[in-house]
C-alpha cells in the first residue's frame, strides 16, 4: 500500500467540495484551525460557490478542481469539506497519474467513501476516513475527534477504544482496515470502485436509512461475498434510523448481529465512527489490530 | 449454519438457451404466496376470485395471512412456502401476493432443481425483481413482471386501466403475444431495438449488483421503475448501472414510472429524471423512451421478462411488442 507522506508545518492542505454545496462560512473554523496548526490552506471555488442547485458546482467544475489539487505536488492533503452526494458522478473522470507520483492524503467520509474505496482498490493508496469541515464548528475543533484527524496528519498512529456492548463478539483480528458508509459501499458494488474485503477489518456506519434498507444493504454485502472472510468487523454509529409504519421488529444492531451470526471473527458495536460528533480518523488501507474483550474494543494502528 | 455460495459467478445465462414455461390452460393452478411483506387472505380475495373466473384454480400458500413484523412470516416460513410452490408439480404459476422487502433474505436458500425440470411462471414486481433477475441470470427462464394480488380491484369498481392491466396478466399466462403502447415524450430517443426484455425496480437492481442474482443487460431491452426515491438517489443508482457496465451494451432502454420524493429544502437537485437518464446514455445510440406504463401505478402493464421483444420509439408512437 502507498502511504502518503505525513504533514509538516508549512505544508498546504486544499479544501474542496466534490459533492454537495457548502456555504464558505461553514468551513471558516476548519480553515482557522488548520492555519493555527501551522498549515497553509487553499480553498477551492467549489466552497461557497454560486451554484444554484444541490451540487457545489457542475460535474466539470468539481472534477476540474479535484484534478487540479491531485496534480499539484505542493498540496500535501485534500480535505473534502462535505459529503452529500456527487463523488460517483466524477470519480471516473479523475486521473490519478500525478497523485501516484506524489501521493497525498485524501480526507473525508460519507459520500467520500467512493473515493476511498476507489483509491484502495485501484491504486492501493491509503486515505483518511475522517471528520470534514462542518465537524470543526460549535466547538468541535477542540474535541478528540478533530484531534484524531490532526494527529493522523502529523503521522501519529491511531489507538481508539469503545465501550463494551452486549452484541460484541470477542477476539483479536489483524488486517487492513477498509469500509465507510454502508449505502455507498452497497452502491459501488459491481463498479470499478468496488472493494475486496477478504482478511480485512471492515468498518461500517450510516445515517437516516430505513431499517429494512439497512437489512437489504447488508444482505447485498453478504451476497456479494464481502462478509464471509473478514478478519474483523467494526460497527460504528447507525444514527437517525427510520422505521416503517409496521415496525421492522429489530433495532439496527440486532439486524447486523443476526446477519453475521454465522461468522466467528471479532465484532464490536458502537465504535466512534459516525455522522455524529464521535468520528475518529481511520486510515483506509492501513494495518490495524482489533481486540474485542469484556472491557470493550480497541482498534490500534500497527 | 447457512452456506452462502455467493460471490459473482460466471455468466451462466449466455450458455443457456432461453426457455419459456408452459402457458396455462383452463383448470391449471396458480399458487399465491407472500415472500416479502405480509398480506391478509382478505386482501387477496379479489385476486383469487378474478383468477378463478379466468378458469384457474388457486393454491393459497401458508404465508398468506402470516405476519412477522413487516414480513409475511419468518425467513424460514417464507422460504419453505416458496420452496413447496416451486416443487409442487400441479402449480403452473406462482404469484407473489405483494412486494415490500424480503426476497433478498431467502433467495439463496431456494432450491430451483424441480423448477428447472418443470419451469413455471413466476409473477410479481418491485421486491420480486430479485426473482426476475436471479432466474434470468442463472436459468434463462422467462418470468412475468406485473401487478400482484394487492393491485386487483373489484371489477364493479375498477377503472378501465385497472381492468385492462390486470387482464394482461391472464393474457401473458395463456400465451397471447403482447403489444404495448406508451405515450410520446419529447425527451425520447428514437430508434428500433430488438432484444430480450429484462429489468424491474431500480433500487432492487442496485441491491443485486455483485451478487449471484446480478442482472445481465447486454443486448437486451432494459426497463426500470421506482418509487419514493429522491432524485439524487435515482441519479446515484443510474451511476451504479453505468459504472457496472450495464448501460453500454443495451439494445434499448425503457424508463417506466418514477414516483419521485420531493427534494428537501435547500437540497434541490437541479436535474430532472429525463436529464439524469439522458446524460448517462448520451454516447449510446439505442432508443430510449420515458413514461412507459410500468411501475408503482395504476397503469402497470404485464411484461414477459426473458422473451424477445421489439421496441420502436418514433416521433408519433412508442410501441413495444413481443416477437
Amino acid at each position: 500500500m502507498i502511504i502518503p507522506p505525513y504533514l509538516k508545518a508549512g505544508d498546504t492542505i486544499a479544501i474542496t467540495c466534490p459533492a454537495g454545496y457548502m456555504p464558505a462560512e461553514n468551513a471558516a473554523t476548519c480553515i482557522e484551525t488548520l492555519l493555527l496548526e501551522g498549515y497553509r490552506v487553499m480553498a477551492g471555488e467549489t466552497l461557497g460557490s454560486a451554484s444554484q442547485n444541490y451540487f457545489s458546482g457542475t460535474d466539470e467544475e468539481r472534477a476540474t478542481e479535484m484534478q487540479y489539487y491531485l496534480d499539484d505536488k505542493n498540496i500535501k492533503a485534500i480535505l473534502c469539506a462535505r459529503g452529500g452526494y456527487g463523488m460517483s458522478r466524477i470519480i471516473d473522470r479523475l486521473d490519478f497519474k500525478m497523485f501516484l507520483k506524489h501521493p497525498k492524503w485524501l480526507i473525508g467520509f460519507s459520500d467520500i467513501t467512493v473515493l476511498h474505496t476507489h483509491l484502495y482498490s485501484r491504486y492501493k493508496a491509503v486515505s483518511l476516513h475522517a471528520p470534514m469541515a462542518a465537524a470543526f464548528n460549535n466547538g468541535g475543533y477542540s474535541n478528540e475527534y478533530i484531534g484524531s484527524l490532526l494527529a493522523a496528519l502529523r503521522g501519529e498512529k491511531g489507538n481508539y477504544h469503545s465501550a463494551p456492548h452486549a452484541l460484541n463478539k470477542t477476539g483479536i483480528a489483524k488486517g487492513k482496515l477498509i469500509g465507510g458508509n454502508l449505502a455507498l459501499l452497497a452502491h459501488v458494488t459491481g463498479t470499478a470502485s468496488d472493494i475486496k474485503t477478504k482478511n480485512c477489518i471492515l468498518f461500517l456506519e450510516d445515517i437516516g436509512e430505513q431499517l429494512y434498507n439497512v437489512d437489504r444493504m447488508l444482505y447485498q454485502l453478504k451476497r456479494s461475498g464481502k462478509l464471509a472472510h473478514l478478519a474483523g468487523l467494526v460497527i460504528g454509529g447507525f444514527t437517525d434510523m427510520k422505521d416503517t409504519e409496521k415496525p421492522f421488529g429489530k433495532d439496527v444492531y440486532e439486524i447486523i448481529s443476526e446477519i453475521i451470526e454465522e461468522y466467528d471473527y471479532p465484532v464490536c458495536f458502537g465504535f466512534p465512527v459516525s455522522h455524529e460528533t464521535a468520528n475518529v480518523a481511520l486510515k483506509q488501507g492501513a494495518k490495524y489490530k482489533l481486540s474485542v474483550n469484556e472491557g470493550g474494543a480497541n482498534l490500534k494502528e500497527t | 449454519m447457512r452456506a452462502f455460495s455467493s460471490v459473482l459467478t460466471e455468466n451462466k445465462e449466455e450458455n443457456l438457451p432461453p426457455k419459456t414455461p408452459p402457458y396455462l390452460r383452463k383448470g391449471d393452478r396458480i399458487g399465491i404466496l407472500s415472500p416479502a411483506g405480509n398480506i391478509s387472505a382478505e386482501d387477496c380475495r379479489v385476486a383469487i376470485k378474478t383468477m378463478q373466473e379466468w378458469g384457474f384454480s388457486i393454491k393459497l400458500g401458508a404465508t398468506i395471512g402470516k405476519k412477522d413484523f413487516t414480513f409475511g412470516g419468518t425467513d424460514e416460513e417464507r422460504r419453505s412456502d416458496f420452496q413447496q410452490m416451486l416443487d409442487d408439480g400441479s402449480v403452473k404459476a406462482i404469484m407473489c401476493a405483494r412486494g415490500g422487502y424480503g426476497l433478498l433474505r431467502i433467495i439463496n436458500q431456494l432450491n430451483f432443481k424441480k423448477f428447472l425440470q418443470r419451469p413455471k411462471w413466476i409473477i410479481g414486481f418491485s421486491d420480486a425483481t430479485v426473482l426476475h433477475s436471479h432466474i434470468a441470470r442463472n436459468f434463462s427462464i422467462a418470468t412475468i413482471h406485473s401487478k400482484m394480488c394487492n393491485s386487483f380491484v373489484d371489477p364493479a369498481k375498477a377503472e378501465p386501466v385497472q381492468t385492462e392491466t390486470i387482464d394482461m396478466i391472464r393474457k401473458c399466462l395463456v400465451g397471447v403475444k403482447m403489444k404495448y403502447e406508451a405515450p410520446v415524450n419529447p425527451f425520447n430517443k428514437k430508434g428500433v431495438a430488438k432484444g430480450m426484455l429484462t429489468g424491474g425496480n431500480l433500487k432492487t437492481l442496485e441491491t443485486l449488483a455483485g451478487s449471484t442474482s446480478d442482472i445481465i443487460t447486454k443486448n437486451k431491452i432494459l426497463f426500470v421503475e421506482d418509487t419514493g426515491e429522491y432524485l439524487y438517489s435515482i441519479d446515484r443508482m443510474f451511476w451504479n448501472l453505468q459504472r457496472s457496465g450495464k448501460l453500454s451494451g443495451l439494445a434499448g432502454l425503457i424508463i417506466g414510472g418514477f414516483k419521485i420524493k420531493p427534494d428537501d429544502e435547500g437540497e434541490e437537485f437541479g436535474k430532472s429524471l429525463q436529464e439524469i437518464v439522458l446524460e448517462k446514455t448520451a454516447k449510446y445510440h439505442y432508443p430510449v423512451c420515458f413514461d412507459f406504463p410500468v411501475g408503482h401505478q395504476k397503469n402497470n402493464v404485464a411484461l414477459k421478462c426473458g422473451v424477445m421483444h421489439r421496441l420502436r420509439v418514433e416521433n408519433n408512437a412508442v410501441i413495444l411488442e413481443e416477437i
